[in-house]
């Protein structure tokens, strides 16, 4: 029995611990990194897409630069779009 | 050879060499530390489930976290819809989490630090994922490259730059953890060469700033996993419930 009343102080003071905690790390550094690692690569990765998309396209129609040219635009585009919406994720985040 | 920061990268075979008609399937150093690492996992498993107590063991308190951690993630990012795919994103986590980790030891090869297997795993979430999709939903999964509220003259031009950010998923995917990897243990490796030229003289200052990225690497290694996992939860979500 004595054993049982130890555990049950112990989960209190761990249940406190956890309220305290929950309040402080809502916005920890770590989280904040992970979310610049990934909206960095976000704006690269559809602008190299675009581009190989318009190349492939460029050698199947033979239409050299024009093709991959429309489609860089559109990939920079597509980029622009994609870090637009993860910010506007992390701002309705942070709204809740 | 010791002090090219990029020699931690190649892959060698070890053994025979094995061919499969024109695929090469002999087992390199890369395969050995994937093979390390999901034994790893495995064990840092079944002895963390090995004797449930009530009040846990370390390791087993370790278990349950992990465990937890994962859940949660799935449940607050892509809902209890999500819930059947846990197996499948808490094997995924752990498994870039301990080729991270394994990665970190000294003398050990990093298994992600190779754009194919990060790119691997990508395409198998892609995939999947598109194919939850158009089970979920048939041919109204397309409608996500259509959103709401766009005037027809523009629809062609944003349907083609939809597809565009669609198709970018598995690159930013591999690319974001490939490139951490392979960058942070480049830095690292370089350091430890500065190390070894300036001597005993002036080897303390980057021996320092070796420590102190070891750390950091660590940092990485962790929140890369944790990345790669959230961002599959987040396209399932996609999948799942289809709105932007």
């Amino acid at each position: 029995m004595k054993n049982l009343n130890e555990i049950s102080t112990r989960l209190e003071i761990a249940k406190k611990n956890i309220k305290k905690n929950q309040i402080k790390d809502k916005d920890t550094n770590a989280a904040s990194l992970g979310k610049a690692l990934k909206i960095s690569t976000e704006l690269v990765a559809s602008v190299v897409v675009g581009s190989t998309i318009g190349f492939l396209l460029d050698n199947w129609f033979d239409t050299k630069p024009m093709l991959t040219i429309c489609f860089f635009f559109m990939g920079v585009a597509a980029g622009i779009l994609n870090v637009f919406r993860s910010a506007k994720k992390m701002h309705n985040k942070l709204n809740k | 050879m010791a002090l090219n920061p990029m020699h931690q990268f190649e892959v060698y075979r070890l053994g025979p060499e094995i061919n499969l008609g024109p695929a090469n399937l002999s087992f390199t150093n890369a395969s050995l530390f994937m093979a390390i690492s999901a034994a790893t996992i495995l064990f840092f498993l079944f002895f963390g489930t090995k004797k449930k107590s009530l009040v846990p063991s370390k390791i087993q308190l370790v278990t349950e976290m992990t465990y937890s951690f994962i859940a949660k993630m799935i449940n607050d990012t892509a809902g209890s819809a999500a819930r059947p795919f846990f197996p499948f994103i808490f094997t995924l986590f752990m498994f870039v989490l301990f080729c991270n980790m394994v990665g970190m030891l000294p003398y050990s090869f990093t298994v992600t630090s190779h754009i194919i297997v990060t790119f691997a795993l990508a395409a198998i979430v892609f995939i999947g994922v598109t194919i939850i999709g158009f089970i979920k939903h048939g041919i109204k999964y397309l409608e996500l490259f259509v959103p709401k509220g766009v005037p027809f003259v523009l629809l062609p031009l944003i349907v083609v730059i939809e597809i565009i950010s669609y198709l970018s998923r598995p690159v930013s995917l591999s690319v974001r953890l490939f490139a951490n990897m392979m960058a942070g243990h480049t830095m690292l490796k370089v350091f430890g060469g500065f190390v070894i030229s300036l001597g005993l003289l002036g080897g303390w200052l980057p021996l320092s700033f070796s420590v102190a990225l070891t750390g950091l690497e660590i940092l990485v290694a962790f929140l890369q996993a944790y990345v790669f996992a959230i961002l599959t939860c987040i396209y399932l979500n996609d999948a799942l419930n289809l709105h932007h």
